[in-house]
């Protein structure tokens, strides 16, 4: 470190910056934004679209910003006319061959082309021939929709298959006007990583079959979240739509992409995870219902948390909790596992607790995790052991048994398990999704998916990622801790304790004042 | 009390005009009423159902869809209307045609009339030109709010 | 047969007073329009036949009729209902003291064209009148609505100012003609002033008239002094009232016109004297003679008695579609400054000019 302190100006702004730093990535640090497409922070810069040209005191040419390394003393200008011009010449050769498809492209709104078009460019077009016709719908994934006619030849997608995930199924051939994006001998693109392709292309070559044609990008909102498909905690966007007034179901969530957090998963998702986020939407149960004699019975939440509370507060009195059963999972927030830690194993002292997690998968290496929850670590670190489900254990002597999550029903087969909560008196399900364990349950309290709750989650290397509700509850529904936190109102155990807790951010702090680990 | 009793004929000076328009009025309404055509008419009003005044030519009335050639919709959804749409009215879902010329056509186009407030900001956003205010038609209302949604099938006719 | 005979004579004037009531609706409407030089409710139609659109009170009726009664919450329900009858009634029972036309004879009895000839009727009228002040406050106090309240309340202080003028602007009248029968108050009308004009009231008392008509337009509550309900801008007292209930105190509005009318008639104009009909027809001044029936004299007055009421109604619609609203300080200084100061020196001057007579 001691050879930093290159000390160079752009745009009458002095920076120090290390030895090798581009120009680019010191005028970032300088805050300025020097137009790129082919330059992407992860690859080794290519320097074809050359949109990136700067001026350099003292050179006779334009350089590229990309592509250059700073020397002491350097004087770079961004904005000079020469600079400008320059760019809007690049524009307008790489507008030549675009469509100006913009209101049929998924990427208008967020692309780059439009961007600089924007702001350098708004020039007639000089070209009066017609553009070049090229193939519009190539399939080079199952996912993956390439049209060349879009296409810019930044490369990023062969650079991004070459270097992160070194599959290497794409690649540009041919040669002048004639280069094409393709692959090779029409092996598709396969690997678990092709969905990043979409959010690396800066135009609208690269589409994918899930987001193609639903929506316009700007009336997505976008917000920051976590995936909770397995234990890596990778950092997305979720793109939401808040729906059209009158027409029902409209109001859903329509991508995920990858947020950049080099600590987590550097800038990429995995497909499992970007395509997983459907299954998170389907078979939402979203009513509070009461089987009265078989029949169901719509509830609103104090009678339910009530009648609820009835049943276990006499236990509660006479410290006769042994019949009591809790199943918990990994995919509830650090503040639900820490509620019902409390609640259930502090206040109420059950000894029955076990934990029903999806199955594991297998990892790939990189991203994806063998363990296909969010939030193992944390139910560790509060001292919480992962049993897993025994039927058997569940069912003997158990008289009160509450079933958070919808995964049992994955682990054991029907016949068994109807057979063993058979047994059990009273079975409240706390679950967001419908999975089948709502034909042997009494209670059904739809729990709020993972999208709609505000929390934090602990991935694998123990590192706490907040985050907040990308939509509103489905339905009825509520988050976990708040139904946690009423329930403990309800049976009036410390309730001076559980009234103070409102929001995930206090029950947070009072994690970290509890537990060390979450300090 | 000079300027009172000039207030006063004021008064009555007032209501002689009105009297003078109710009798004037009256005679042509009375003429009329026996079927003797007069120049001028007891009421400036146009009685609307049966009489019409020619809309202007840049009125905005009831919206259409214009069709290609082929009878397709000329329509790509690109949902500019959607977006500029200040009511909130339009609701359009896309889908893929297999002629990559077109490549996006919409399956579902619905204008909620309910809610449209005829500023004609969609036929401006279109890049297609495929969407119009011209027919005419301004007599549009329904029994039912269900009748007000126009689908495509009744957009494109 | 006596009871018969005033029964039918109720069910005659209630019929005449509520058609002329429904129809006066129509006339405000289409009078309004042809002053404001347009058509007017012309669209009701039964079968496809509009005539002018005369059918149009009938639809106002079946509109509100099947209208919700609704009754504000927390309002007295029973008061709430009770005021617009109360308006309606007393202004409704001021009918029957007005003498619709001479006596005639039917099979050698004696009939009164009039429901009830007291003594007192002028003071019973003006009686009834007032007593229609507890309709509006009722309306707006039991409306709970403090909008309503204020409304009634304005109501009230307008109507009992301008009661005192309307009362004394009649004392003057009463002086000339030394009755309060208004059977009698007609008949002394019959006469001629000065040989050729008729003995009409309003020739008699001319300042009398100005002032009973100003303070007759103030008691029917419509627009130079329609504040109580001034129904664009300021909240009035019948605003928590819908459907028929609304309906009656509309109606309350229009029979208030045709009393007032009929009571400028009477009063002023000789109710259903015709000038220089006598009992067995005309007789100019010029010397002209015109033989006539009985019966033909009755009809001719019981008509004239009816044109001058509806020229007094239309008068009316007229005002009402010709002035702005009064404030509601120059209201109260008209009332009280103006009307009253001016129907006393009118009595003052009445009695001078009768003792000067005498």
């Amino acid at each position: 470190m001691e050879s930093a302190g290159m000390k160079i100006v752009i745009d009458d702004r002095p920076v120090e910056v290390e030895e090798g730093t581009t120009i680019l990535q010191a005028a970032k640090q300088a805050g300025l934004h020097i137009p790129h497409l082919c330059f992407h922070p992860a690859f080794v810069p290519e320097g074809s679209c050359r949109i990136c040209l700067v001026e350099i005191e003292g050179l006779p040419k334009l350089e590229l910003a990309c592509a250059t390394a700073v020397r002491d003393g350097m004087k770079i200008s961004t904005q000079s006319p020469r600079v400008r011009e320059a760019r809007r010449g690049v524009l307008e050769f790489l507008m030549a061959d675009h469509p100006l498809d913009c209101p049929i492209c998924d990427k208008a709104g967020e692309c780059k082309l439009q961007d600089y078009y924007q702001e350098y460019g708004l020039f007639e077009g000089a070209f009066k021939e017609a553009k070049e016709k090229r193939d519009k719908i190539i399939k080079i994934a199952e996912k993956l929709i390439l049209d060349r006619e879009r296409c810019i030849l930044c490369t990023r997608c062969v650079r991004f298959l070459s270097e992160i995930t070194k599959t290497q199924e794409l690649g540009v051939f041919r040669r002048g006007i004639h280069s094409e994006i393709s692959t090779y001998e029409d092996a598709p693109v396969q690997n678990n990583y092709s969905g990043n392709l979409v959010d690396l292309c800066p135009v609208g070559a690269i589409t994918d079959t899930e987001f193609r044609f639903k929506t316009r990008t700007w009336f997505l909102a976008q917000s920051e979240s976590i995936c909770p498909l397995c234990s890596r905690g990778c950092n997305i966007y979720v793109d939401y739509h808040p729906g059209f007034t009158r027409i029902p179901g409209t109001a859903k969530i329509y991508r995920i992409r990858a947020r950049e957090n080099l600590e987590v998963n550097g800038r990429w998702i995995c497909d499992f995870g970007r395509y997983g986020f459907p299954s998170l939407e389907k078979d939402r149960g979203d009513k509070i219902l009461w089987k009265k004699e078989g029949r169901d019975t719509i509830m609103s939440w104090e009678k339910i948390l009530s009648l609820l509370a009835e049943k276990l507060r006499p236990r509660h009195r006479t410290k006769n909790t042994s019949n009591i059963a809790v199943v918990a999972n990994t995919w509830m927030t650090n503040e639900e596992l820490f509620l019902f830690k409390k609640i259930f194993k502090d206040d109420l002292g059950l000894k029955k607790i076990f934990f029903a997690d999806p199955r594991p998968g297998s990892g790939d290496g990189f991203l994806l995790q063998a363990e296909r929850t969010p939030n193992a670590r944390a139910a560790k670190e509060m001292g919480l052991e992962l049993n897993p489900v025994n039927l058997d254990d569940l069912s003997k002597n158990t008289d009160v048994l509450i079933i958070f999550g919808p995964f049992l029903a994955d682990l054991h087969d029907p016949s068994s398990l109807k057979n063993d909560l058979d047994k059990i008196r009273t079975k409240v399900l706390v679950s967001s999704h419908r999975s089948g364990l709502e034909s042997y349950v009494d209670f059904i309290l739809p729990a709020s998916g993972i999208l709609e709750k505000t929390g934090s989650l602990t991935n694998r290397d123990g590192l706490v990622q907040k985050f907040s509700a990308v939509c509103p509850p489905c339905g009825d529904s509520r988050p976990e801790w708040s139904v946690l936190i009423e329930l403990a109102k309800e049976l009036r155990i410390n309730a001076g304790y559980y009234s103070r807790l409102t929001q995930p951010e206090v029950i947070l702090k009072e994690m970290g004042k509890e537990i060390a680990f979450f300090r | 009390m000079i300027r009172s009793l000039g207030y006063f004929w004021e008064l009555i000076k007032g209501s002689l005009i009105t009297a003078r328009h109710f009798v004037v009025n009256m005679w042509f309404h009375t003429l009329k009423l026996f079927g003797i055509k007069t120049k001028r008419r007891g009421a400036v009003t146009i009685q609307y159902p049966e009489q019409k005044k020619a809309l202007a030519s840049r009125h905005r009335s009831l919206q259409r869809l214009l069709k290609r050639q082929d009878l397709k919709p000329r329509c790509v959804s690109c949902m500019l209307c959607v977006t500029v749409c200040p009511s909130e009215c339009i609701y359009v879902e896309a889908a893929e045609d297999p002629d990559p010329d077109i490549q996006k056509y919409p399956s579902t186009f619905i204008i909620d009339l309910s809610r449209c407030c005829f500023c004609g900001f969609c036929v401006e956003a279109c890049p297609e030109d495929a969407i119009r205010m011209d027919t005419g038609k301004i007599d549009l209302a329904q029994s039912t709010r269900q009748d007000l949604i126009y689908d495509l099938d009744k957009l494109l006719k | 047969m006596d009871i018969v005979i005033v029964l039918i004579k109720i069910v005659l004037a209630l019929v005449w007073f509520l058609v002329l009531t429904l129809y006066l609706t129509w006339l405000e409407r289409k009078e309004s329009a042809v002053i404001q030089d347009r058509v007017g409710a012309n669209r009701a139609s039964i079968f496809g036949i509009r005539i002018l659109g005369l059918f149009q009170p009938f639809a106002d009726a079946i509109k509100m009729i099947f209208k919700e009664d609704f009754v504000p919450a927390f309002s007295k329900k029973f008061l709430h209902t009770l005021a617009p009858f109360l308006s309606f009634f007393f202004v409704a029972i001021c009918i029957t003291a007005m003498p619709f036309g001479n006596d005639i004879m039917v099979g050698g009895r004696t009939i009164s064209l009039q429901i009830f000839d007291a003594n007192v009727g002028l003071l019973f009228v003006l009686a009834m009148l007032s007593l229609g002040i507890y309709g509006i406050l009722l309306s707006g106090w039991a409306s709970n609505n403090r909008y309503s309240l204020l409304g009634g309340i304005r109501g009230a202080a307008q109507l009992i100012s301008y009661e005192v003028a309307l009362g004394l602007s009649l004392v003057g009248l009463i002086m000339v003609f030394p009755s309060l029968k208004l059977s009698e108050i007609v008949q002394s009308q019959g006469g001629l002033l000065f040989g050729f004009l008729p003995k009409w009231g309003v020739f008699l008392q001319p300042l009398g008239f100005i002032i009973f008509l100003f303070a007759a337009l103030a008691e029917t509550k419509r627009v130079p002094f329609d504040l109580p309900e001034g129904e664009s801008e300021i909240i009035g007292f019948f605003t928590e009232y819908g459907g028929l209930k609304w309906g009656l105190f509309m109606m309350t509005d229009f029979m208030e016109i045709i009393i007032v009318s009929t009571l400028l008639t009477t009063l002023f104009f000789g109710g259903w004297q015709v000038p220089w009909l006598s009992a067995d027809g005309f007789q100019f001044p010029w010397g002209g003679q015109w033989q006539m029936a009985r019966w033909l004299v009755i009809i001719f007055q019981v008509l004239a008695f009816n044109i001058k009421v509806f020229f007094f109604c239309w008068l009316q619609i007229l005002i009402r579609w010709t002035y702005p609203r009064f404030r509601y300080d120059q209201l109260m200084d008209m009332g009280w400054k103006l009307l009253v100061p001016l129907s006393l020196v009118n009595i003052v001057g009445t009695g001078l000019l009768l003792m000067v007579i005498k």
